[in-house]
């Protein structure tokens, strides 16, 4: 396909370069362009394209893509089957495009008791399709060209192709470890921002500030503190925080995420993502939502009415079910939001375990399902190529896959290009999974071991 | 603080949605909704089946293929490559979507931009406007005019193609006129496009609705069109199933590869089990195509029936409805019905009115027309009401008996 330069010209195909700019472009309308769109530009590469592929070519124990591999609960898959069966036709049909109305119903239930907050589920709720929809949606509302967003490194990769894609700037600031206590293994909580690094990201072109608590890929669960620092800082630059909390339920060691909306100042000026992939082990569902004050969401509607419009309707009326199930048990032992945490964290403990025994060594996370782990120990298989593009742990990792069919996700794919070299030895395993699974994944660290041992 | 944080300028204007302001009033149970396009029927048994056994398979609960689930693009690339005539890569020309509004977005946010031109047919589903406008494009709009063919106005729809021009967006079946573009009527697009090197959005989610007489036919057949054309079609329209919200573009690689990093930024992965389920269904059709049961004709021929009992209940109404040649909508005048409502101050067009009034007072709904229509056309247009037709016999009942006594209550 070629563009205007008079009658069609085939020389004319181009091709995009990954960075060289449209300098081709000039005000002269028979110039010929590029077909596709400038908001395109530098938003084409994606990690997870790449890699799901090498799992899915050459792994034999997958630990990479961030999804379970045991099933969801029955009672959301009796709920999906109890939606599609029966009368109710209506099921196949399009529901609210703002969100099925039992399921937004119980959503501002839900938070709302969360909270402390009377929600209204017409007009601080929103489903959307996965909270990547919702992110989408929150880029595309409140990001226009010049305005800067304040993304937490490591973080997940989405976030930063959004903001471009939306003509933002992201400004980026670290997260960085320190050292842990003599003995112990790395925490982390131990990833920490620096008060006056994060302060000094803040200008009057900031935005918003994206929040991923509990964090991917770190497993960083922020504390109370460390978001009052954040709000303070929102509240006085009058910044929107965009606080993906996907991960909320999966949190470990008794430890409480506490809610960034929650804090003084904060509602009315954050939006809250979550997700029922994450919370229900459902993520080929997609069912997302935000919740949060009015005058956010209003423009969040106008940009979801104007790009997808509705959601799935049976899958949404079953997580409805789901979370009506939850509201009851809530603290309760049968919760699926008590059991699956605590499923979830013996995993944690067991991959801790599996990866300490042999020399990786993993940084205990404090939540999610991602664990990240030092693979220093066993750079000797995997040398190092001078001057290489590419970062070592992408390297590793697609080796590690090649050769040892064990898959994870390099650290760096966490980063900004500019960052991507900042670490070079850690690598994301995910570890919900069966325990079959886990245990074929010790077994192939196991045999690396001993095999790299010997001479 | 005054709070600053106001919308982004893409979406400036674009709040208001004929659809959320009328299937609110619509939702009343009371109220025969021939208003949305959403069918009242049942989908097929076996694509309801479908459904409920790939939500049985644990592994269907999990992330599939970002740009569509392998065994649908397998099965959407055998049945289009039948009914194109050309070879289809499952994993290269193909993007599964969002419903086809998401393939519109995908489409128009890959390959349009501020400084473009995108030509717009009117009447138009409403959507074609704001997504432009949201990629910070120019809507060009043409109308199509009644009674006249098509080719009357080639020298109209020239005009209107400049340098600037990026795509035009055609529709066929024609929702909300029910046109189906004929072979020579898509060859003057097919050239004017050519000519000026302009993309072609072909919307064409009703493909397989087409009544007696009719033949739909994919402008990206015609010579020079397939690298130049995004095909989009949807699971909801096929199937009956529009809350599965599953859509598809179909083109040439080098278009579709700029739609995947458009969907890799909003939402990545459609979902697995609705995806696995209708590459089931489509199998079961692909392999009868060449038999009259396949469900692609037979719910066209379920549909034709409808369509003319729909006309014969506003004919006996005294009114004169446009038959449609496909889709599911029939628009009619209302003007012969003399409803005078000059005294409701509002400042929407007349048919708006109309349909407001007709929903409150006669529990029948409808979309007025004008919300399909450009700026300057909303006032030509805006004694016209569209009728959804995709519905039960009891639901076409209820509409002949409301139907028959407002006639009676006008004489």
């Amino acid at each position: 396909m070629l563009r205007r330069a008079g009658p069609s010209l085939r020389h004319f195909l181009l091709e995009r370069k990954s960075s060289a700019g449209y300098s081709s472009y000039s005000s002269e309308a028979t110039m010929s362009r590029p077909v596709q769109a400038r908001r395109l530009e530098g938003i084409d590469k994606n990690i997870w394209v790449e890699f799901v592929k090498l799992a899915a070519t050459y792994s034999t124990v997958n630990l990479g893509q961030g999804f379970p591999d045991f099933p969801p609960p029955d009672f959301l898959k009796e709920a999906f089957v109890r939606a599609l069966s029966g009368e109710n036709h209506l099921t196949h049909q399009y529901t609210r495009a703002f969100g099925h109305p039992p399921l937004v119903k119980i959503l501002a239930q839900f938070y709302g008791k969360l909270l402390g907050r009377d929600l209204d589920p017409m007009t601080n709720v929103m489903v959307t399709v996965g909270a990547y929809q919702a992110l989408f949606c929150c880029f595309q509302a409140f990001v226009d060209e010049g305005d800067e967003v304040i993304i937490i490194e490591p973080f997940f990769d989405c976030y930063e192709p959004m903001v471009k894609m939306a003509g933002g700037t992201p400004v980026f600031v670290p997260l960085t470890p320190k050292a842990p206590k003599d003995g112990k293994l790395m925490s982390s909580a131990d990833w920490q921002l620096d008060p006056a690094e994060l302060a000094s990201k803040f200008s009057e072109r900031t935005k918003a500030i994206v929040l991923n608590s509990p964090n991917n890929p770190l497993g960083k669960v922020f504390s109370r503190g460390e978001l009052e620092l954040i709000a303070d800082l929102c509240v006085k630059h009058d910044t929107l925080c965009i606080s993906d909390e996907v991960y909320e339920w999966l949190v470990y060691d008794g430890k409480e995420h506490v809610r960034i909306a929650s804090l003084q100042g904060m509602w009315d000026r954050t939006v809250m993502i979550g997700s029922a992939g994450k919370t229900f082990s459902a993520t080929g569902w997609k069912v997302g939502w935000i919740v949060g004050p009015n005058r956010l969401l209003q423009h969040l509607r106008t940009v979801h009415q104007n790009s997808v419009y509705h959601c799935a309707t049976a899958a949404q009326e079953a997580v409805a079910q789901g979370f009506q199930r939850e509201l009851e048990l809530y603290g309760k032992a049968d919760s699926y939001f008590v059991q699956l945490p605590g499923v979830l964290q013996q995993k944690r403990d067991w991959l801790v375990q599996s990866l300490d025994a042999v020399g990786m060594k993993p940084i205990v996370p404090e939540g999610t399902y991602f664990l990240v782990a030092d693979i220093s120990e066993f750079k000797s298989d995997i040398p190092d190529v001078p001057n290489s593009d590419e970062p070592y742990d992408s390297r590793f990792a697609k080796w590690m896959v090649k050769n040892k069919g064990l898959a994870a996700i390099p650290l760096s794919g966490f980063y900004c290009e500019a960052h991507k070299n900042t670490y070079s030895h850690f690598v994301r395993f995910c570890f919900a999974k069966e325990e079959t699974t886990l245990k074929a994944a010790s077994d192939i660290l196991q045999k690396w071991k001993r095999e790299k041992s010997s001479p | 603080m005054a709070f600053r944080h106001k919308n982004t300028r893409r979406i400036e204007g674009l709040d208001s949605n004929v659809w959320v302001e009328f299937t609110k009033l619509a939702a009343d149970p009371s109220v025969v909704n021939l208003g949305q396009g959403l069918p009242d029927i049942s989908p097929p048994s076996y694509v309801k089946e479908e459904l409920a056994k790939a939500a049985a398979v644990d592994r269907l609960n999990q992330y599939t293929r970002g740009f569509g689930h392998p065994s649908l693009v397998k099965v959407l690339s055998q049945v289009y490559e039948r009914v194109c005539g050309r070879k289809i890569d499952p994993l290269t020309d193909i993007l599964v979507t969002v419903g086809a509004y998401g393939s519109l977005f995908s489409t128009i946010q890959a390959l349009i931009e501020e400084g473009d031109e995108v030509i717009i047919i009117e009447p138009f589903y409403d959507s074609y406007e704001p997504m432009v406008k949201m990629a910070g494009a120019k809507p060009v709009f043409i109308p199509l005019r009644y009674v006249s063919t098509f080719l009357k106005i080639i020298s109209e729809l020239a005009n209107k193609f400049n340098s600037k021009t990026k795509a035009i967006i055609l529709n066929t079946p024609h929702n909300p006129i029910g046109k189906v573009f004929t072979r020579e009527e898509l060859q003057v697009i097919a050239d004017l496009c050519i000519k000026h090197d302009t993309l072609c959005i072909s919307d064409e989610v009703y493909e397989w609705l087409v009544y007696t007489g009719n033949k739909h036919i994919k402008i990206a057949t015609l010579p020079g069109m397939w690298e130049r054309t995004i095909t989009i079609g949807s699971a909801g329209k096929t199937y009956s199933v529009t809350g599965w919200k599953l859509g598809w573009s179909i083109g040439p690689q080098n278009l579709i590869k700029h739609l995947q990093v458009v969907h890799q930024n909003t939402l990545y992965t459609c979902p697995t089990p609705l995806q696995e389920a209708l590459a089931q269904a489509f199998w079961i059709d692909y392999k009868r195509m060449d038999d009259p049961d396949c469900y692609f004709y037979s719910l066209s021929r379920e549909l034709e029936s409808k369509r003319d009992r729909m006309a014969q209940l506003l004919q006996e109404a005294g009114l004169n409805p446009i038959i449609p040649d496909g889709g599911y909508f029939m628009i009619v005048d209302v003007s012969t019905l003399n409803v005078d409502l000059s005294d409701v101050d509002e400042k929407q067009p007349y048919d708006y009115k109309f349909v407001k009034w007709m929903i409150t007072s006669k529990k029948l709904s409808a979309i007025p027309l004008s919300a399909f229509c450009g700026p300057e056309t909303k006032r030509q247009l805006e004694k016209y009401i569209r009728f959804c037709f995709i519905k039960k016999d009891s639901t076409l009942d209820a509409a002949e008996v409301i139907l028959k006594n407002w006639v009676k209550q006008t004489a």
